[in-house]
């Protein structure tokens, strides 16, 4: 029984539309009028993320992103950051698995400048390039490394399980940040390398949305980026592909000093872009999304075996997705518990599938991400990037909700059946140990590779890594 | 070694004309129980947000159970005398709605967000909540076991770990604010369905509760709405509690919070002074932001992009709790991370940047950069409805005017470069500054000592 339906009659696009343009040197645009409020954003997705980095490089991507704030041939040192600040605009870069990502929010009147500012690093960052910004800037993300990965308890989970779930030598292996050795080898060189190879019109698509006059837009796109040549230097990312399922249970325990016992775990899931994809997106909701969930309620509700539970989604276009399961133990519950709970939880999905008021609550929920998402010009702008960069289409960003609403019932048991099993998941346990222990088990285990999304400038937001 | 690009240089382009726009006038009213309603119509936000402010501050915790507020704020949402718990949780997702509670020096607040189309029936439950709380004994039971849990994931996370002891460090030992805003492990292990009910029938009730709604109203009959949710919440009449003034220590000194092998040293160096009931707030806001309000503002042009100590470091104001009389107060601080070994010279770097400030002031440059800023920023920060809505309910809960919002914006234009200068400098005064730094002391005490910028103590992480 389909079990679509809609909060509105123009649910999630909410009656949106988007236009599409391609310069001559390859550059895709894609516009978005929306005049309610006189602000307008900018976003400029590059095709190029840290599964394009090679062996003894992870984490340049994110590195090189810091140096595209570090001036070009027309912006001198923090201009970028300075002139945007100074015309009442924010901004922005992250930097993920699949995509390098920049944007501005500007009030409409100062639009041109963000044109003109993206253009101009584009088109002449190697102008300004230098050891003193590269050295500055390579000091700056290993702090922050360290301050949102090494410094924290649990910070370097994602990174493990990652290194887990996707084998040695695969493009999804090691995450954005990259690792401490890593980042010390990067050289100059090979900045200006990255840039030659990645940077350029035609790896890219900037989006505009919000009060902005579609042709005067245009207008000014076409003299900021259209004198930038175009060039085919790039190499297609390594392949990501995977069986569908693991096929054996994956597991790494680490003995560290944690407030708590932690069973966390990356089951592979279908890739973004897909039907299914959409349908293990409601699986993991009605299974661990939100205090109304099924592995919440039969973990901090009913046993009171967990202090918190949950399931994500790392929607991923290029490898198999990871459906993230997040769950800290309560009191001196043992993990073996935990984990027979949650497989018979899952078990008894696979073999019932959701119920109708699940399948409700499911999509209402991911319903209203979507209106969140869309209702801002940066949130509308960024998915429009997502889906002419991942997917080659803008419009599917306007029509998403409407898929996540049509996936039935027997789909999300379906997916839940192939892919929510213990052959198919990497687990990660925590156990707590005091200091002296833990200070011995680094000397005799150093930590492996690195992890999730990167961002220039600190933010609470957190976008790639799933909660 | 430069490159030559070869694409075509047009100069920096110009400001076109700006659009107006004003912060959101709300419309406010009163219903028949006492609830004060503010309510704004913004075109287009399609998940409206819905504020309600409850006058149930921390001080008006009973001795001996902090965090009874905070368990109450939590227990809202675990039931009502027509739904379980479950089925509360169920119904609210159901609609496709969030709600978060929680309680903090000036009162509890709840946020709920909701598609516009389910705005009725969400804030039914809503009213559910707040009117028939089940309080059952073993929902409240899970949530002080939950609690329980919760802390020492807290006192593990270096940011939470440093306001904790910074706050015990500002304010006496009998001030509430000294302690943890959900309470310690002793306190909170004595909360039971009792108290929390008790504590509830104390201090809820609509004549001291003010909601705030703020979304795409369009097609939506609100008064018929609230009639039938909020409006038909009872309880007894009451005045405002009277708000205590603030007090606190800021004598220059050093807290190390021992965590042996940490790679970072986290910062968090503050003290209390003016809320924005003080003239001195848009200065204030204004000489802040150009001591630490971005990356390119004076801390992080030294600690971040010239010497690659940091991520970031931030100067902030962030107001505890404001009187209608003007006693309120704000935690003025700077916090950030460091790596361990340049810990020393971090701090050396940030006493050099705060002395300066004081010494040569702002440039005229700096000011028009920062009011720019944070005046043309206005119309991005507050294009969902959630922000305004949350901005309107910190000026109820501050006793602000409605129109306080939109008339800041017209101080901080007004603000000159020496008025800015001058409240930067005495918010952040070298000698008045208490600093607490949670990181490994064995390596950033010695350092930390020679620096002279108060006594150093060290305390253990737990």
């Amino acid at each position: 029984m389909p079990m679509g339906h809609t909060a509105t009659a123009q649910a999630g696009s909410g009656g949106l539309t988007a236009t599409e343009h391609r310069l001559a040197n390859g550059l895709r645009v894609v516009l978005s009028e929306d005049r309610l409020t006189p602000v307008a954003a900018v976003c400029l997705w590059y095709d190029v993320g840290s599964r394009h980095e090679v062996k003894g490089r992870t984490g340049l991507a994110h590195l090189f992103e810091h140096l595209m704030f570090q001036g070009s041939a027309q912006v001198k040192g923090n201009g970028h950051f300075e002139l945007v600040q100074g015309a009442g605009g924010s901004l922005n870069g992250t930097t993920s698995f699949e995509r390098t990502n920049y944007f501005e929010t500007m009030p409409t009147h100062q639009l041109e400048l963000a044109l003109w500012l993206e253009a101009d690093r584009m088109g002449s960052l190697l102008a300004a390039l230098d050891d003193e910004s590269m050295e500055n800037q390579r000091d700056v993300v290993k702090n922050e490394r360290r301050q949102r990965y090494d410094n924290v308890p649990y910070g370097t989970a994602f990174e493990k399980l990652t290194a887990l779930a996707y084998p040695q030598g695969h493009p999804y292996h090691h995450t954005p940040i990259g690792s401490m050795a890593d980042l010390d080898a990067a050289t100059l060189e090979d900045a200006r390398a990255f840039f030659r190879t990645y940077y350029a019109p035609n790896n890219a698509v900037l989006s505009v949305v919000g009060d902005i006059d579609p042709d005067q837009t245009l207008a000014w796109i076409e003299k900021y980026f259209g004198s930038i040549p175009g060039h085919d230097g790039k190499a297609a990312p390594r392949d990501g592909s995977l069986p569908d399922v693991i096929g054996e249970q994956l597991r790494e325990v680490v003995e560290e000093e944690v407030p708590a016992r932690a069973l966390m775990a990356a089951y592979r899931l279908p890739h973004d872009g897909t039907r299914a994809c959409d349908a293990a997106d409601l699986a993991l909701t009605v299974l661990g999304g939100g205090e109304s969930s099924r592995l919440y309620n039969r973990l901090v509700r009913r046993d009171r075996t967990a202090v918190a539970a949950g399931f994500g989604l790392l929607r991923l276009a290029g490898a198999p997705s990871l459906g993230w399961l997040d769950v800290k133990t309560s009191g001196d519950v043992e993990v073996p518990v935990i984990e027979a709970a949650i497989d018979e939880e899952l078990a008894r999905f696979a073999e019932e599938g959701p119920t109708a008021e699940e399948m409700e609550r499911a999509q209402a929920q991911l319903e209203r991400e979507w209106l969140d998402r869309l209702g801002t010009v940066a949130g509308r702008a960024d998915e429009l990037c997502r889906y002419a960069v991942l997917f080659g289409d803008p419009q599917l960003a306007l029509t998403a909700v409407q898929r996540v609403l049509e996936v039935t019932a027997e789909e999300v048991q379906e997916v839940a059946k192939a892919r929510l099993r213990p052959d198919n998941r990497a687990v990660l346990v925590y156990e707590p140990v005091s200091l002296e222990a833990a200070k011995h088990t680094e000397d005799a285990d150093p930590p492996e590779d690195p992890e999730a999304e990167a961002t220039v400038e600190a933010t609470d937001e957190n976008e790639e890594a799933a909660k | 070694m430069t490159e030559l690009a070869t694409m075509e240089f047009h100069p920096q382009p110009q400001a076109g004309e700006s659009r107006p726009w004003a912060f959101p006038a709300p419309e406010r009213g009163t219903q028949d129980n006492g609830l004060t309603v503010l309510r704004c119509h913004r075109p287009g936000q399609q998940v409206v947000a819905v504020e309600v402010l409850l006058d149930a501050p921390l001080e008006a915790e009973p001795a001996g159970f902090d965090g009874v507020a905070t368990i109450m704020a939590r227990a809202f949402s675990e039931g009502t005398d027509k739904h379980s718990a479950e089925d509360f949780a169920a119904e609210l997702e159901r609609c496709g709605a969030t709600l978060d509670a929680h309680a903090d020096h000036p009162g509890v607040r709840l946020s709920l967000e909701v598609p516009a189309s389910r705005l009725a029936k969400a804030l039914a439950l809503l009213a559910d909540a707040l009117r028939a709380p089940a309080f059952a004994d073993s929902e409240v039971e899970r949530l002080v076991r939950n609690r329980l849990d919760e802390i020492p994931h807290e006192l593990a996370s270096p940011s939470r770990r440093a306001a904790k002891e910074l706050s015990k460090e500002l304010f006496p030992a009998s001030a509430r604010m000294s302690r943890p805003r959900q309470g310690t492990e002793e306190t909170v292990a004595k909360i039971d369905s009792a108290a929390v009910r008790t504590f509830y029938e104390k201090h809820v009730r609509p004549a001291t509760a003010t909601a705030v709604v703020v979304g795409d109203l369009t097609g939506i009959d609100l008064d018929a709405l609230l009639g039938d949710t909020l409006g038909a919440w009872t309880g007894s009449l009451a005045q405002p509690r009277p708000v205590p003034p603030v007090t606190a220590d800021d004598t220059g000194r050093v807290v190390i919070v021992d965590r042996p092998g940490a790679v970072q040293t986290q910062l968090l160096i503050g003290r209390v002074g003016a809320d924005r009931h003080d003239r001195v707030w848009p200065a204030q806001v204004l000489g802040t932001y150009c001591l630490g309000g971005t990356l390119t503002s004076r801390l992080d042009r030294v600690l971040r992009e010239e010497k690659g100590y940091t991520y970031g470091v931030r100067a902030f104001g962030q107001v505890l709790r404001s009187a209608p009389d003007g006693t309120g107060a704000a935690m003025l601080a700077i916090s950030g991370s460091v790596d361990t070994p340049n810990t020393g010279p971090a701090l050396l770097d940030l006493w050099t940047v705060l002395r300066t400030l004081a010494a040569e002031g702002l440039t005229d440059e700096e000011r028009d950069v920062a009011v720019q800023n944070l005046v043309g920023v206005a119309p991005l920060k507050y294009e969902t409805a959630a922000a305004v809505a949350s901005t309107l309910a910190d000026q109820v809960e501050q006793h602000l005017p409605d129109d306080y919002q939109a008339t800041l914006y017209r101080q901080l234009a007004a603000t000159g470069t020496v008025e800015a200068t001058a409240a930067a400098v005495s918010a952040f005064p070298v000698n008045r500054l208490v600093t607490v730094l949670v990181g490994d002391a064995a390596q950033i005490k010695e350092p930390v000592e020679t620096l002279g910028i108060g006594e150093v103590t060290v305390v253990a992480a737990e």
